[in-house]
């Protein structure tokens, strides 16, 4: 592990229960850099995010996360660490009877000491960088998918945390969002260096925004690569992750 | 104007000859920081950041926040990475959400509106209701028979426990106080007649159909509300399905059948409760018995049972109306499962008094 290493796991083990779906993991995300976490359908690359973010305790090996060790850390640690980080989830997961502002205020008014207009005017501002500035007073209800997806971003950026972790954050995205949405991820990492872990199957998102890559395969129960996504394209990569990212391309 | 030590955040206005207001910011900016106040007149802004020591998203907050209505914005001067972070909040419209402030009349009338509304889709479901019925009876409606099976059980069975409690006490509190009174007038031996009468007319069907909307409606307001919010019902129609039929006809349907047969069992048990009361008082077993079967006729029968087949469509029909107008979210299903056990009991009380009021006129 590197000292400017902010996410690491070593032969990390995940799965559901006591099945195992993917073991043998090793990596290692500097600060700052974005990851991106690819592999077919129902590989486990959420639970892989799930697993880097802290959110469930893998079946094997380590991971840490901003240098701390989430499996045998205390509580109060762990907790610590965790309000660090934002999580976008795939159902975007907005809290159905809180308005858009309602959802983005509330892990502020909780965590921070800014007086209650300041809150507002963050919350505002965090909708505006989602395209969501007329939107704010509405219910999760009374939204579409993609639009609830980038307010679930919003609400993963509220604190301004070191690492967010971004499960399918273009899916049901229009492509205009979507490269909205790329440029917003880079914007941040240059504005505030915040590393960025997440879960996509738009390999040319992938190829515009993420520093390294990593590819799950289903049928080993292993990663297949990582490193650069661009490298993924090149020969001399397994024959099964250029043909997922050259056809994924192509597509 | 306003100025900071170093280290806090500041922001100081000077206005040049031409009219541009020049923002001055600086210091530290963080999210747990207090953001100075800043008043600006004119139509020109430049901002500039030459004694900006740190920020975070709090800075480019507070610039979108007070200047995003600026017609001529010069952020030029400003650090490339903190430009870019205003200009992409700057890219979506900013029509003002705000909601405008609504006088007592438009409320009366939002109010009178949604009222009105809400009970004509309540008509509308228990119209929906009944043809789901007349079309199961001419075999053309598609019914979750499993559903109905399952309601036999929960809404029955399972009920057995709380109906024989409950009833039990509402007969042992008639007695109780039927006996104090009737003793003053030296006439203990119709507290049978009086526990008897009422259990069988009243209290039986009334303690059953008030069970069933604790119990049932609210279950039933939670379980469709919340096929609801997950869009199962949606799915459902999708399918070509009609969720009344497929949904609500086989749980109100299980429960019409089911508490007619908790009511007589709630009576009985009532009946059982008065004379554990009056026996140890001033009755002997025989007495009261005797006197109770001559007190319940066929007639005061018949009128316990048609309330309760009444109160028991009122209870599953009010649970399945409130979960599938319930709001699509966590607190939607809550409030559903509260005002269906409201609208139930409302609704089986006046049933109740319009009952007396047509047993009456029919000498019932």
């Amino acid at each position: 592990m590197n000292s400017t290493d902010i996410l690491t796991c070593s032969d990390l083990a995940i799965g559901h229960g006591s099945h195992v779906i993917m073991d043998r993991l090793n990596l290692s995300l500097p600060a700052g850099k974005i990851l991106a976490i690819v592999g077919p359908s129902g590989c486990g690359k959420s639970t892989l995010m799930r697993a880097l973010g802290g959110l469930d305790e893998p079946l094997g090996g380590t991971t840490t996360l901003m240098g701390v060790d989430l499996n045998s850390a205390d509580g109060l640690r762990r907790q610590d660490i965790l309000r660090q980080t934002g999580f976008l989830f795939q159902g975007s997961a907005l809290f159905s009877s809180l308005t858009l502002r309602e959802n983005i205020e509330m892990p502020m008014r909780e965590f921070l000491k800014a007086p209650r207009k300041e809150i507002r005017q963050l919350a505002e501002y965090k909708l505006a960088l989602v395209g969501l500035a007329d939107a704010m007073d509405k219910l999760p209800s009374e939204i579409s998918g993609g639009m609830a997806k980038r307010a679930g971003i919003a609400r993963a950026m509220a604190l301004d945390p070191a690492v967010i972790f971004l499960d399918e954050p273009s899916a049901g995205l229009d492509p205009v969002s979507s490269g909205r949405l790329d440029e917003l991820i880079l914007r941040l990492r240059e504005a505030f260096g915040t590393t960025v872990v997440l879960v996509s199957h738009e390999i040319p998102s992938i190829l515009r925004t993420a520093d390294f890559c990593v590819y799950l395969d289903p049928d080993t129960g292993t990663m297949a690569a990582y490193g650069p996504p661009k490298s993924f394209l090149q020969a001399g990569q397994p024959p099964k992750v250029h043909a997922f990212f050259s056809q994924a391309r192509f597509d | 104007m306003s100025h900071a030590p170093t280290g806090l955040p500041f922001a100081r206005t000077d206005v040049l000859a031409d009219g541009t207001a020049v923002v001055t910011i600086g210091g530290s900016w963080t999210l747990d920081s207090t953001l100075p106040p800043i008043v600006v007149k004119g139509d020109r802004v430049k901002v500039v950041a030459d004694e900006l020591t740190a920020f975070d998203s709090s800075l480019p907050a507070w610039l979108y926040a007070n200047f995003k209505n600026i017609r001529q914005l010069d952020l030029a001067a400003l650090p490339a990475r903190l430009q870019s972070l205003v200009q992409m909040a700057e890219k979506a419209s900013f029509t003002d959400t705000h909601a405008h402030d609504t006088g007592f009349l438009e409320h009366f009338g939002t109010w009178g509106v949604e009222s009105g509304s809400s009970w004509g889709r309540a008509f509308e479901h228990i119209g929906h209701t009944t043809l789901g019925f007349l079309r199961m009876l001419v075999g053309r409606a598609k019914i979750n028979w499993s559903d109905f099976k399952l309601e036999l059980q929960t809404a029955g069975v399972d009920a057995l426990p709380i109906v024989a409690l409950l009833g039990f006490l509402t007969g042992l509190i008639m007695a109780y106080v039927g006996l104090i009174q009737l003793r003053l007038v030296g006439a203990t031996v119709y507290v049978a007649n009086l526990v008897s009468l009422a259990m069988t007319r009243e209290m039986g069907a009334l303690m059953t159909g008030i069970i069933a909307c604790g119990r049932t409606s609210t279950a039933y307001a939670s379980q469709l509300g919340s096929m609801n919010v997950s869009q199962e019902t949606d799915a459902l129609r999708a399918l070509g399905i009609n969720p009344i039929e497929y949904l609500a006809v086989p749980r109100i349907l299980a429960v019409t059948l089911m508490v007619p047969l908790l009511a007589v069992f709630a009576t009985f048990i009532g009946v059982f409760g008065g004379m554990v009361v009056a026996c140890a008082g001033d009755l002997s077993i025989e007495q009261y018995l005797t006197q109770a079967v001559r007190a319940i006729t066929f007639k005061s029968f018949l009128v316990g049972v048609i309330k309760s087949v009444a109160f028991g469509f009122i209870a599953a029909w009010a649970g399945c109306y409130r979960g599938s107008v319930a709001k699509r979210s966590a607190l939607g299903v809550g409030e559903a499962a509260t005002s269906a056990a409201v609208l139930g009991i409302t609704f089986i009380v006046i049933s109740d008094a319009f009952f007396a009021v047509i047993f009456n006129l029919f000498d019932l």
